[in-house]
């Protein structure tokens, strides 16, 4: 016997939305054609909450919630856009481009890039926090791929893909804190990352130009995600 | 009833702002009809003048001529405007903050020298330790982002700022 | 011993300052040239991958990053070890011919009009290329269309006006439309009306600045510059010859080598380091590069408009012009020759062909691109590690050989108008506007930023101060 998701609805922006129990908020505001703003999140891998731009009030007393990981409710009333939320995310991704070396005029991914997009999106023309410049490498070890920490977000769509839709895990996280960063295998130059298969997911999941083809000039970098999504869903690798 | 007073500078910049302006075309006559241009690097003011309405500044900080300039320069400015990303966010110029001054100095004029190796110190500023955007040291009215700004986006912003209203800065992205 | 400072050179590209040491008589004991600003791109890009320099180092300038995009793009086809398709070549050159066309008319019309046609002692408040809109409103116009026309060039062969991104190592990123060749063969007619009005305009005036030709840098030098096998003008391609003060030619190089026959001096009091020509050391190698320069070194241009003028040129002048006032007439001759040499270009059948790119992986551990930008030879020499990351990289950029030729002309023109207790404005800006000649890009230069404006100060002997002047 095949168990169905139960009906439900929840309120968004004050309008009734009806959906199933399971969805996370985010997935029925889309479907109900409220987007939500995001960058960790990629269509067919699981959600994580990583980035936070995706925080809504919910209930009445509007507490904050990541949209991607809360599930909806029966009769959850959510709210996306109001001028705290949008000064919250102008503030996260001042953070992000603060925190590493982010010189979009220079980069692979200049006029494709899921971040300069939502920072134009939001209207971020100025980082009010001291910028961190560290000193940050370029792993160009691999034959056909890049990585250039300096570009990296820690979203982990690179992580998930690879282990959710890939199967073979090459990438995670090291350290802690402001020290975190991105490792192939146990933190080996890429090309000694005996996992990878070269299949190149992780490369058209990145959401900046943190990771690259190799040879690409400035804004030639153009990713598709959707084969990602298809990929995801024929192997069932939702989490 | 005399023309509001526009200004531009650059500091560490490559003076492609500038030239976006420039890509005005024949708009740049029309701009000059608007306001009166009383500094510019492309004009012979020979000090920077009390009393300015906008001025543009393109270029990050980077030694401490550039720092004491700027600050002269929002002393005597109604608005000031950061053109391009260079003096938003420190852009190119600051690709050199992971690298310490004294090691950058030596590869250029040490190393990189074949005569008369050494480190530039006669009439020359010392730079600061980091190439750093604008607002970091003065408060800053305006942020057109860009490498370069769009020259329709500047002189929009100008246009606004000229007659005292707040500047459309739609569709202007970093890069 | 007094002291005169300009601070900061106006209407030029970058920083520079101007500091005049006069002795007890009066008379000028010596001057210095400081340029105040440096980024470092030869040692902040070192990780970066080689593919990524063009990009990189088209923002040391934003008056030609073409130049700079094209002489990066050189030294990574030379770490790639292509031939890049010939299409792409053709190309290359047809925007490298707009960035003359641009960058020349932002020169003469922008930047040294004012001085040529307001004069050099006319009023500082409107001595600009608005002063001279409203004076000249037809010249003006000129001067921004001919600039237009150029800056469109670069737009429809490489994407954008400034900082295209169509210049790519292996070739270009996209192959040209026939539309956009067809409009740039259209406005092509009003451009060359605008160059030769422009030349005989020049020529007109130039009766009037019979002391500033005098004094402006009129000296004895070597000349350095690209040139075809019989010697013929090159911009893009071509043999290095160094030119002796009596025309005869001191070497001729493959552009590779530079690093045999170039060294740089450091200087204590600038930030601009000193190119000069290893056989005769430093500070005797000294040469100048650009306009001036490859007019003297070219036999001929190898255009039909272009070549009557540089004959007319050096029957006025000489067979080696040795003045750097004449670099502004040897610029709008190269405009030309820029419109001559890009109409050939577009004519050329394979002009819309589509395969533009040559594709590789790293296969030579340097590489080196040299062109002629316009402001003189530009040499960006690159190392890699197997991996292509930069290792070593070293810009030899074209105002920087210039850099003695600038000092002496400094104390040449100070000497020949500065005198006196009194510094009359006209003075100083005689001293700018021979810095202004040499059309110089200190941006560029110390492939770093900072311009630093003129302004002179003038002290007595025992130090205090007697005049001002910004």
């Amino acid at each position: 016997m095949i168990l169905k998701t139960k009906s439900i609805s929840i309120r968004i922006e004050g309008e009734l939305v009806p959906t199933r129990e399971g969805k996370t908020i985010l997935e029925a505001a889309r479907e109900a054609g409220h987007p939500i703003p995001t960058l960790c999140h990629l269509d067919g891998i699981a959600d994580v909450g990583a980035c936070r731009l995706c925080i809504v009030e919910v209930g009445g007393s509007g507490r904050l919630a990541p949209a991607c990981t809360t599930p909806v409710q029966d009769g959850l009333s959510v709210v996306i856009h109001s001028p705290r939320l949008a000064a919250y995310r102008r503030m996260i991704v001042e953070l992000l481009l603060a925190e590493r070396n982010h010189v979009c005029a220079v980069c692979v991914s200049n006029g494709h890039c899921e971040l300069q997009a939502m920072a134009a999106a939001l209207g971020v023309t100025s980082v009010r926090f001291p910028y961190r410049y560290p000193a940050l490498g370029v792993d160009l070890s691999q034959e056909r791929y890049v990585l250039d920490h300096n570009r990296c977000i820690l979203c982990t769509r690179c992580v998930r893909v690879c282990a959710q839709v890939e199967g073979v895990h090459v990438w995670d996280l090291m350290g802690r804190g402001i020290h975190t960063c991105l490792v192939s295998d146990l933190d080996q130059p890429w090309a000694e990352a005996s996992t990878c298969t070269r299949c190149g997911k992780c490369v058209q999941a990145c959401p900046t130009g943190a990771l690259a083809e190799k040879g690409k000039a400035v804004g030639e970098m153009v990713k598709r995600t959707e084969p990602l999504a298809l990929a995801a869903g024929r192997k069932g690798a939702r989490a | 009833m005399s023309l509001p007073k526009l200004a531009t500078v650059w500091l560490d910049g490559c003076s492609g702002c500038h030239m976006s302006l420039l890509d005005l075309d024949e708009g740049l006559l029309d701009l000059a009809a608007q306001a009166d241009l009383v500094y510019s690097p492309i004009a012979d003011a020979a000090q920077f003048p009390q009393g300015v309405d906008v001025t543009l500044v393109e270029g990050a900080v980077s030694s401490q001529e550039d720092a004491a300039r700027l600050r002269l320069i929002r002393s005597r400015t109604r608005v000031l405007v950061a053109l391009g990303d260079c003096a938003t966010t420190g852009n190119v110029p600051a690709m050199r903050n992971i690298v310490p001054v004294q090691r950058l100095l030596q590869r250029v004029y040490v190393e990189g020298a074949d005569a008369g190796a050494a480190v530039p110190t006669a009439g020359v500023p010392p730079l600061l330790p980091q190439a750093r955007p604008l607002h970091e040291f003065v408060p800053v009215d305006v942020h057109l982002p860009g490498c370069p700004p769009p020259p329709k986006a500047i002189l929009a912003a100008i246009g606004d700022l000229l007659h005292g209203k707040p500047p459309k800065l739609a569709e202007l992205k970093f890069g | 011993m007094r002291k005169i400072t300009i601070d900061p050179v106006t209407r030029i590209e970058g920083h520079a300052r101007v500091t005049i040491h006069l002795g007890e008589d009066g008379e000028i004991e010596r001057t210095q040239f400081h340029i105040t600003q440096v980024r470092g791109f030869e040692k902040f890009t070192e990780g970066r991958p080689y593919y990524e320099m063009p990009g990189i180092t088209a923002r040391i300038c934003g008056i030609c990053p073409v130049s700079h995009l094209l002489a990066s793009a050189k030294a990574c086809d030379g770490i790639m070890a292509v031939r890049i398709p010939p299409t792409a070549a053709l190309l290359r050159e047809a925007v490298h011919c707009g960035q003359f066309v641009q960058s020349h008319a932002l020169s003469f019309f922008h930047l040294s009009a004012p001085d040529l046609l307001l004069g050099m002692d006319s009023d500082p408040a409107s001595r600009n290329v608005l002063g001279l809109a409203a004076r000249y409103p037809e010249i003006a116009r000129d001067g921004i269309a001919l600039r237009r026309f150029g800056q469109c060039v670069i737009e429809r062969i490489a994407g954008e006006r400034i900082h295209p991104g169509g210049i790519v190592p292996g070739g270009m990123a996209e192959p040209l439309s026939q539309s956009a060749r067809d409009a740039i063969l259209k406005e092509l007619p009003e451009a060359f009306a605008i160059a030769r009005r422009a030349l005989d305009l020049y020529q007109s005036i130039l009766d009037r600045f019979a002391p500033e030709i005098e004094s402006f840098g009129k000296m004895p030098s070597m000349y350095a510059a690209l040139a075809g096998p019989a010697g013929e003008l090159r911009l893009y391609d071509g043999r290095l010859r160094f030119l002796n003060p009596d025309a005869s030619l001191a070497a001729e190089i493959d552009p590779a080598d530079y690093a045999a026959w170039i060294g740089e001096a450091s200087l204590t009091d600038s930030y601009l380091k000193a190119p000069f020509f290893k056989p005769l050391g430093y500070p005797a190698g000294a040469y100048r590069v650009g306009p001036l320069a490859r007019m003297n070194v070219a036999t001929r241009c190898g255009t039909p408009e272009a070549d009557a003028e540089q004959q007319r040129f050096r029957e006025r002048f000489g067979p080696v012009v040795e003045s750097s006032f004449h670099y502004h007439q040897a610029r709008l001759i190269e405009a030309l020759y820029g419109l001559e040499r890009l109409r050939a270009l577009l004519e050329d059948p394979r002009i819309c062909d589509r395969h533009v790119r040559a594709r590789a992986e790293v296969n030579s551990p340097e590489g080196v691109g040299v062109i002629e930008a316009p402001r003189g030879v530009l040499i960006h020499h690159y190392k890699v590690d197997d991996r292509g990351a930069i290792v070593w990289a070293n810009l030899v950029v074209a105002t920087g050989h210039n850099n003695l030729a600038i000092g002496r002309s400094i104390e040449q023109v100070s000497r020949a108008f500065i005198k006196g207790t009194r510094i009359e404005e006209g003075m100083l800006n005689r001293v700018s506007a021979v810095v202004r000649a040499y059309d110089p890009c200190f941006s560029c230069s110390t492939h770093a930023g900072g311009v630093l404006p003129l302004r002179i100060e003038l002290y007595g002997p025992a130090g205090e101060k007697l005049d001002e002047m910004c």
